[in-house]
């Protein structure tokens, strides 16, 4: 796994700000890409991820801030002399070309001999598996298909960097999953650059070496995916990426590694990264569904009565009314279910002194 | 089955055909003046001849009128769809608020009465010296024949995926590559729409050229028109049968064009 701390950065963001009328689109964006890295921009709808992607691209020019491609500025150099490959989600072939004439397009521009050319597109049909398509026109193709061709199209001129801006949102959800494997393959293959745009969060866990989640313009944490997703630093990272529970707690004692907290009239302990807070500090806590354990009354240490329950297969999800948490998401894997909640029962409950989160304040 | 039909259908398809059948009418008058054994204009009461048609390609007069017209509306073609085709490219990389705006001023043109645009030109052209030249009735007909042009090609365009633009800057091509390489051909339906939209509006235009020519230039419309004013001949209803017959397999012959392609 590759993080930009242990490699040279290939490209590094330095405050970028772009302002549309009110709408502060990035604001003070401070970012570096390592080599080779698989670097995901995580969002809500409307958080900056386009505008970034674009700028890096150097089609939206920043109010403020510079980009740096190893070392040296580009932040006024014209998108067709950067040379980073791009692929949209509208696909954005040339519909006047054959597969074959959309991928040979940078190539013909480089001025590469007809041979290199011919040699290279084989390549690349090969890369994403559409060597019997080369003559085909992009309207007789499905969007799967124009999806890779537009991928082979984006590498066949060799980037340094690969934009993707949610490249597969408009596939549907099995071929989504199909490609999501082949591009996390291709990046291995190729070691080029990614740098990958989408607000789908499984698809950002499952895809990224690194993940930055983004928000009015800001960069509201970095890092790696399990550490995004089990050390959240803020209540919006933690809602945004998978599901949590908030808890309000103050903090009784501290006691060495831990601290002993009290919420809804429960006392706790709370282990983990929550060395800076002392006794009487309010703190808000993350607690994942799926570290809570339900079981028969009497073996946990809550009690709840089940407000509702739903059946997803692999997993069982439950709400439980607790007097004092009030309502309380658990996500069981059924396989383990030692007990059969019925709506209005009651059950026990409880989690590891590990499993709950100390939050930053949001800003 | 008989599917029963509504009145709405009923009453549609009824205007549909009264309409289509009063677009024809005068050439079902034309037609058949124009096979007239007679001397002047009217019905053929006994038999038919095809003396004016022969008449008409044999001419000099007719002929040399002809000749200026094409000439004339291939000009107008040409220079329209180049001009119209950079203007709507233009706009449509541009698509902010003062394109939008240049949009509608350049189809202003057809909403303009034709004799008011005849007087404009006329006025203008005597200043500019180009009244009774050719190049002065191009230069009018390129004009009445732009906004044509360029709705077509707004038209072709209005499909394009603006990420095109994007994506063929992003592998390495210029602003001037895209646009060659890229959007013209995806313009070029509409170019060739527009093209033949431009060669019409010029080949049939009489009202500007009635305003500013005077003898050295003849077209075939200003001919026909004169015809009527100052003799009889049939020759004028064979030349209409013609110049429709020419326009419809034209039109006939792009339409079937554009079925064809994938
Ligand atoms: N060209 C533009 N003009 C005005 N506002 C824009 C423009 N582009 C983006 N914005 C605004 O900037 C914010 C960020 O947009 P964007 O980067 O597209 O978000 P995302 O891709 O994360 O959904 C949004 O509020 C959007 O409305
Ligand atoms: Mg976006």
């Amino acid at each position: 796994m590759t993080t930009a701390g242990r490699l040279e950065p290939v490209l590094s963001v330095r405050g970028a700000k772009k302002h549309y009328g009110e709408v502060r689109a990035l604001d003070g964006v401070d970012l570096d890409i390592g080599e080779g890295e698989f670097l995901t921009l995580l969002g809500p709808s409307g958080s900056g991820k386009t505008t970034l992607l674009m700028a890096i691209a150097g089609f939206t020019s920043l109010d403020a801030g510079a980009f740096r491609l190893r070392g040296e500025d580009i932040t006024d150099l014209p998108p067709d002399r950067r040379s980073f490959g791009m692929v949209f989600q509208g696909y954005a072939l040339f519909p006047n070309m054959t597969v074959a004439g959309n991928i040979s397009f940078p190539l013909k521009l480089r001025k590469w001999s007809k041979a290199e050319i011919d040699a290279r597109v084989r390549e690349c049909l090969e890369l994403v598996q559409m060597e019997s398509y080369a003559d085909r026109m992009p309207n007789q193709l499905s969007g799967g298909q124009q999806q890779r061709v537009a991928l082979a199209r984006a590498l066949s001129f060799k980037p340094s960097i690969l934009l993707l801006d949610e490249p597969l949102s408009a596939l549907d959800k099995k071929l989504r999953a199909d490609l999501q494997w082949e591009l996390k393959d291709l990046h291995r293959q190729l070691a080029v650059t990614f740098i990958y745009v989408t607000h789908d969060q499984d698809e950002a866990l499952s895809m990224s070496d690194r993940i930055v989640i983004l928000d009015h313009g800001q960069i509201q944490q970095i890092g790696l995916p399990d550490q995004l997703y089990n050390q959240p630093d803020t209540r919006f990272v933690a809602d945004f990426l998978g599901k949590s529970n908030f808890l309000e707690a103050k903090v009784c004692e501290r006691l060495g590694g831990a601290l002993d907290c009290e919420s809804g009239g429960e006392r706790f302990n709370v282990t983990g990264e929550s060395s800076s807070y002392n006794g009487a500090d309010r703190v808000l806590l993350a607690l994942r569904p799926e570290r809570i354990r339900i079981g028969a009354q009497g073996t946990e240490r809550f009690h709840g009565v089940v407000r509702q329950t739903s059946y997803l297969g692999e997993r069982c999800h439950l709400i439980l009314d607790h007097p004092g948490f009030g309502g309380v998401l658990v996500s069981a894997p059924t396989w383990r279910m030692t007990v059969r909640p019925e709506v209005g029962g009651e059950v026990s409950f409880g989690w590891d002194d590990d499993a709950c989160v100390v939050l930053a304040e949001d800003q | 089955m008989m599917r029963q039909k509504t009145t709405f259908q009923l009453l549609m398809q009824t205007g549909a055909w009264v309409v289509l059948a009063f677009l024809l009418l005068p050439m079902l008058v034309v037609l058949p003046v124009s096979l007239t054994p007679n001397e002047y204009i009217s019905l053929p009461s006994d038999g038919f001849s095809l003396k004016h048609y022969q008449n008409y390609f044999t001419d000099p007069e007719w002929l040399s009128a002809t000749w200026t017209s094409i000439v004339i509306a291939l000009s107008v073609a040409v220079i329209a769809t180049v001009l119209g085709t950079a203007f709507s490219v233009g706009c449509w990389l541009l698509s902010d608020f003062w394109s939008t705006v240049a949009r509608w001023v350049l189809i202003v043109p057809i909403l303009v009465p034709p004799v008011v645009q005849a007087l404009g030109f006329y006025r203008f052209w005597v200043k500019l010296g180009l009244i009774d030249s050719m190049t002065g009735v191009i230069l009018a007909h390129t004009l009445l024949a732009l906004p044509y042009v360029s709705i077509a090609v707004f038209a072709a365009l209005a499909n394009l995926d603006r990420r095109i633009v994007q994506a063929a800057r992003s592998l390495g091509a210029s602003v001037w590559r895209t646009v060659i390489a890229v959007i013209v051909p995806a313009a070029r339906p509409g170019m060739i729409a527009g093209a033949v939209f431009a060669f019409i509006v010029s080949f049939d235009e009489i009202v500007g050229v009635l305003f500013i020519t005077v003898r050295s230039v003849q077209t075939l419309p200003k001919m026909i028109w004169q015809g009527i004013n100052e003799s009889i001949d049939p020759t004028i209803a064979a030349v209409a049968t013609v110049l429709t017959v020419v326009t419809i397999l034209i039109m006939v012959a792009v339409t079937w064009r554009w079925k064809a392609r994938p």
